[in-house]
């Protein structure tokens, strides 16, 4: 159980890596483009790296925010809720977004296999599509152990690793 | 069941799923899927359209400048700025009568300036000034409010992460709406500072003194804010001007709030990790919401229904403002228990129609930014309504001894403010739109 939650975490802070390699890539990419008198230029291809790395980041983000439940909820009737209907909404969600993720995570591999299938790539660095879609299946996967977890967890089939925190964030 | 009716059915379901504390966008995801499989009758084309949707949703362009502007919050957050900009705003203010608080609101705003999330602001400016205006003798209730409220200047002042949102569902110009939205955030700063004066006015005890600084030192104090100058300028100028694109922008805002950080000794690698673990919680959540609207509003589309309601809003002879007035309301009260993205994500496909069908004497792309602002305004509103205003328990969190209904009493006349401030604003668009009409 261990395991998955280091997996989550590391994840994670992997996502903001690539975040801010795009950061830097971004901004050596608009100074070389304001130096283009001095023969600099834009980073070829920027806006197909940008459009990949945050989709990569995403997924890779996305399993660590469920753990620490950082998704957006109305939280004020649940408060007043009985115990018992309680737990039933908190199960409820973890396997609605498990199905909901294990169908995401099956459908983007169809779609890993069409793009390779065709060999669609990008237009400027022709960058196969497919390999930006197999680092996101990295993270789809990563996700679908996290949500695994959290409803064996759940059904009292595992038990939090110590010194986890579960902090409700949300709202903007 | 005809679209129409599967779509007015999905909203009590969906309001439903929401209200038990199913995370929203796991909830419209849901809601979307089911709902596009029974208008289709069968599950082949949904099944088609998700190989792709996912990641075409998280590689779009223009919401990469969320993360982007997400992290260059929390680099602000690190360096020395929040520090310099309280100190420059109570050097010059600090002596007046409840000044030390106006200088907390005034440094939310130039904080505002260089971060796009309220919460991130309000926590970043409570670690500052609480303990400050705790010493200069203020009330809890009035320390906690002002702050509470200033945080919501993060987001009403350009950056602004539901801006962005809003910009990308109603397909209008970012850099015309964070230029619209500069006088209206100005306008609240005053408006907070207007209740302060009151406030101190009506309750003496509220508040301590202070000493005025000498011109030197105060000269002294405002030259330490110049990063936070400079990071905005070239941010929010940058993609004004067109210079470079909102993620563009962001990222050179991150890098310079990043430096800033690194260079006042703030950033380090335990700081690192936590910046980019708050970083993707916050972007976490953004995009899970994200991906359920879409899902949702590929429904809505496919069922005709904010077509309908547009044409039958128009047809019913209710005068444009009272519909304003309506939607308005709408928000108002949602905000007192949902988020101010998922209520963006949830009703802007169902009334941005409507409103742009409706006659209110500008151009198309004038009520747009106008409706824009004013739906900034009043969702924002909503961060610091009892009972669950997150901005309220996150500066309550830090200020332990002070009792929330303290904070929940001590709002009360900011959130009057917010309202009178959002009745001038739709009352008079020009105040708003002035700027763009230069």
């Amino acid at each position: 159980m261990g395991l998955v939650f280091r997996c989550a975490k590391w994840s994670a802070i992997l996502g903001g890596l690539v975040l801010c390699a795009l950061m830097v890539m971004i901004v050596s990419s608009v100074a070389g483009r304001a130096m283009i008198g001095l023969g600099l230029g834009p980073v070829p291809g920027d806006f197909e790296l940008v459009e990949a790395g945050t989709a990569i980041a995403v997924f890779f983000f996305l399993p660590w925010c469920y753990l620490r439940g950082g998704h957006a909820t109305v939280d004020l009737f649940y408060m007043h809720l009985p115990k018992a209907v309680q737990w039933f909404v908190v199960t409820l969600s973890d396997l609605l977004m498990l199905a909901l993720w294990l169908v995401l995570t099956w459908r983007l591999w169809d779609g890993l296999l069409e793009k390779r299938e065709y060999m669609e790539t990008t237009f400027i660095l022709q960058m196969p599509v497919w390999w930006a879609y197999a680092l996101c299946m990295v993270g789809a996967v990563i996700g679908c152990l996290a949500y695994v977890a959290k409803t064996l967890i759940q059904f009292k089939l595992a038990s939090w690793p110590e010194g986890w925190p579960t902090e409700a964030a949300g709202g903007h | 069941m005809t679209g129409i009716e599967l779509a007015a059915w999905s909203f009590p379901v969906l309001l439903g799923l929401i209200f038990i504390r199913v995370p929203i966008g796991l909830a419209m995801a849901l809601c979307g899927l089911v709902g596009a499989y029974l208008i289709y009758g069968t599950h082949m084309p949904i099944l088609n359209q998700l190989k792709q949707i996912t990641f075409s949703t998280f590689s779009n362009y223009s919401l990469s400048v969320i993360p982007l502007f997400l992290l260059m919050g929390q680099f602000a957050a690190l360096g020395g700025l929040s520090q310099a900009l309280f100190k420059a705003a109570e050097a010059w203010i600090g002596h007046r009568k409840g000044g030390v608080a106006m200088a907390a609101v005034g440094a939310c705003a130039g904080f505002g300036a260089i971060c796009g999330s309220s919460l991130a602001t309000a926590a970043t400016m409570g670690q500052v000034a609480l303990p400050e205006l705790k010493r200069a003798g203020y009330s809890g209730a009035l320390s906690t409010a002002c702050l509470a409220a200033g945080g919501t200047l993060g987001i009403l002042i350009p950056p602004s992460v539901v801006l962005v949102i809003y910009a990308i569902l109603t397909e209008q110009n970012i850099a015309k709406l964070f230029l619209a939205a500069f006088v209206p955030g100005i306008l609240a700063a005053i408006g907070y500072a207007i209740v302060i004066a009151i406030y101190v006015r009506v309750k003496p005890d509220s508040a301590g003194s202070m000493a005025p600084m000498p011109m030197k030192e105060r000269w002294k104090a405002t030259a330490k804010v110049w990063p936070v100058m400079v990071i905005f300028l070239a941010v929010v100028g940058g993609i004004y001007t067109g210079l470079f694109t909102p993620t563009e922008g962001a990222a050179v805002g991150a890098f310079g709030t990043g430096l800033s950080a690194w260079l006042s000794g703030g950033l380090n690698r335990r700081t690192l990790r936590d910046a980019i673990l708050g970083t993707a919680m916050a972007t976490g959540m953004i995009f899970m919401i994200v991906l359920g609207a879409g899902l949702y509003n590929t429904f809505l589309a496919l069922s005709q229904l904010p077509q309908e309601m547009a044409q039958l809003v128009v047809g019913s002879g209710l005068s444009p403002w009272m519909v304003l007035a309506i939607v308005l309301g709408v928000y108002l009260l949602l905000g007192c228990v949902m988020d101010s993205l998922s209520m963006i994500l949830l009703t802007i496909p169902i009334f941005f129609p409507m409103i742009m069908g409706l006659d209110f004497g500008m151009t198309p792309e004038e009520t747009a930014i106008w409706f824009g602002i004013l739906v900034l305004i009043v969702v924002e509103v909503g961060l610091i309504t009892p009972p669950v205003g997150m901005n309220l328990f996150v500066i309550n969190s830090m200020a332990r001894d002070i009792p929330i209904s303290h904070t929940f009493r001590g709002v009360m006349p900011f959130v009057a403010s917010d309202l009178v401030r959002t009745i001038i604003l739709a009352a008079f668009p020009a105040i708003t739109l002035f700027v763009l009409r230069l």
